[in-house]
């Protein structure tokens, strides 16, 4: 099935008349939408290859090795530290999660605003 | 059974059968049967995902096993929490924006066809029916521990309840179950780790040290490998966990009962600090049963630990934590078979009855009564399996359901969102081949198949190594999946550009 490539008619009654056919290529390669995902590119897959890295190594190392149950402070071995690290990583990564997606959203809008978007509109 | 537990007891089903009542009369509508209408606000979904995530296997299951195996224990506690990353930075806001009641609702905003959402379809019902059983069979033997009633007046009990609060109050009555359940459940574990530090003078050193010789297993008991000593296992086994989460059904269906992306991002940090608090705390929990109950008598009472946490209230509050933290946990199991029913029943009713049979076209007086009927369906189905499944030992089930959820359902989900060239062939043969290959996979794992008599189903030695095949079974999705997708030359442009607007600004939503 392939869509008509047509900008969006801007009056209601325009639209009324015509089939509403969002022009999603358009928006696709608008420079606003191109900006957003380049965005959450740089956030997201470094940020994920981090955790999930950090996670995977961590059966590996207490699997394979011994280095981690060494003493950290008296009877609290290494291997904790790292368990509860994994723990701080997931809190400190959501928490700048939502500070990053609260930018991402101010730039969607940005986007969808270029394309007279209206949320009460909804499909 | 002592009075206080039945008090207990009667308490909770009282105030969950108001909050069912009171759900009833805000069910009306299909939206409002399988999303409270998307009226959920941050915290409160939050909670009830948390609440979805912390079921009896986890509050019961983790201190036992934290009590019996030390470290080893804990890992599970790792894997589930790092699991909301993958949730939140992959599945949760492209799910809110493409999606309307299912997993399949979402994969199909890509493909619209049929096959495609029946396969969805499918590989969530075989998650939420294996989940269920085992759920339920813990369930049975739990509350026959716990209240001390035969098993199958306990599965028949915990069936009755999930049923009533599905059947009337949807999913309102489910999520407030789910969070009252949470907030219950979060009382009862600050309050014994509380009363565990307390013995230890709140000295987390101090703690560790007593440890070292409360248990047989010596210093180990404070290192990793007690439980776990096949590498490649407990690799496979921390895969499942941190990718299957993402592709769990119930999990998903939370992210459509609230407004937006914005609250389904905020209802997942509001789960990370909830569920992560409380997986610390589980640490508490199980070193103050090993140390306070003894590991003799936790194993004698219920070999897999499951009583840990029980016991340990018994030990340090006597018969009133006790009664509570039972009451707490007959809850978590009601509120996490109701979260499951309600799942299964929306990829039978919806997807399967409303989208496949009857093409979109039922009106939402059919959808609501097929929803219900499908709720009662899948509720009488999965007690009937429990019943009979009281002797196996079915606690596999849950690390599969995970198995299947990370292998059928992740490679898709992953490459709806981000694969431009990914197509309806790619799609089907990566849920197929994820599916197959980790069905097969475990039932000729030493999990089904042991050398010695009665511990698994089938008596004899395992083909495949693994006890939980994720390791191969999740690479395996995504390989069919890509194959399926270079092997047909179909491809649209212009769908992939649709659902990468619609899945990352949050416009045009279909309502």
């Amino acid at each position: 099935m392939v869509e008509k490539i047509a900008s969006r008619p801007k009056t209601r009654k325009a639209r009324a008349e015509l089939p509403d056919l969002p022009n999603y290529k358009a928006i696709e390669e608008s420079q606003n939408f191109k900006a957003l995902m380049k965005k959450k590119k740089r956030f997201l897959i470094p940020s994920t290859i981090l955790f999930l890295g950090l996670y995977i190594l961590f059966p590996l190392i207490i699997s394979y090795t011994n280095v981690l149950n060494s003493s950290f402070i008296g009877d609290i071995s290494w291997s904790w530290v790292y368990a509860l690290g994994l723990f701080v990583m997931t809190w400190i990564l959501v928490t700048i999660y939502m500070k990053k997606a609260a930018e991402f959203d101010g730039m969607a809008t940005e986007t969808l605003k270029e394309f007279n978007y209206k949320e009460e509109e909804n499909l | 059974m002592n009075p206080i537990v039945i008090t207990m007891f009667l308490v909770i089903v009282g105030i969950t059968l108001v909050v069912t009542y009171f759900a009833a009369k805000k069910t009306n509508t299909t939206s409002e049967f399988y999303t409270a209408g998307g009226g959920l606000t941050g915290w409160q979904n939050g909670l009830a995902i948390a609440g979805d995530y912390l079921s009896a296997a986890s509050f019961l299951g983790i201190a036992g096993a934290i009590a019996l195996y030390g470290f080893d224990g804990f890992l599970f506690s790792i894997g589930y929490l790092v699991a909301y990353l993958v949730v939140l930075f992959i599945v949760a806001e492209p799910l809110r924006n493409l999606g309307k009641y299912t997993l399949a609702d979402m994969i199909n905003s890509r493909f619209n066809a049929k096959k495609v959402r029946a396969g969805a379809a499918i590989s969530s019902i075989t998650i939420v029916i294996f989940y269920m059983i085992a759920q339920l069979v813990g369930a049975g033997a739990l509350i026959q521990l716990l209240f001390d009633i035969p098993y199958w007046i306990a599965v028949l009990l915990v069936g009755i309840m999930m049923t009533i609060y599905v059947l009337f109050g949807g999913m309102t009555a489910t999520s407030w179950v789910q969070i009252i359940k949470a907030v219950l459940l979060m009382t009862g574990t600050v309050i014994i780790s509380f009363l565990v530090l307390m013995e230890f003078n709140f000295n987390i050193l101090e703690m560790f040290t007593f440890m070292k010789t409360a248990t047989p297993h010596g210093a180990d008991y404070l290192n990793p490998g007690v439980k776990y000593k096949m590498p490649l296992d407990t690799l496979s086994l921390m895969i499942a966990l941190v990718l299957g989460t993402a592709g769990l059904p119930h999990i998903l269906m939370r992210f459509f009962t609230v407004r937006d992306a914005k609250t389904a991002r905020s209802s997942v940090m509001w789960a990370t600090w909830i569920v992560g608090i409380f997986y610390v705390m589980t640490i508490f929990l199980g070193f103050g049963a090993a140390a306070f109950v003894g590991q003799d008598l936790i194993v004698s009472t219920n070999p897999a630990g499951n009583m840990a946490a029980p016991l340990l209230a018994q030990a340090l509050g006597g018969d009133l934590l006790m009664s509570f933290v039972s009451a707490v946990a007959f809850a978590t199991i009601l509120a996490v078979v109701a979260g499951l029913v309600l799942s299964g029943a929306s990829a039978f009713a919806h997807d399967i009855y409303g989208q496949i049979i009857k093409k979109g076209k039922a009106t939402d007086r059919e959808q609501m009564l097929a929803a219900r009927y499908a709720s009662l369906g899948v509720a009488v189905f999965s007690i009937i399996l429990a019943l009979f499944a009281q002797s196996l030992n079915v606690a596999f089930l849950v690390s599969l359901a995970f198995c299947i959820a990370a292998s059928a359902n992740l490679p898709v989900i992953i490459y709806t969102i981000f694969w431009n060239k990914f197509n309806t062939t790619g799609a089907i043969s990566s849920m197929v081949t994820g599916l197959v290959s980790a069905i097969v996979l475990v039932s000729i794992s030493p999990s089904v198949m042991n050398p010695v008599e009665g511990v698994a189903i089938i008596t004899g030695n395992p083909i495949f190594p693994l006890t939980n095949p994720a390791l191969v079974s999740v690479p395996l999705g995504f390989i069919g999946g890509w194959l399926g997708t270079l092997l047909s030359k179909e491809a649209n442009e212009l769908k992939y550009a649709e659902v990468k607007v619609k899945a990352n600004t949050g416009g045009f939503r279909q309502l």
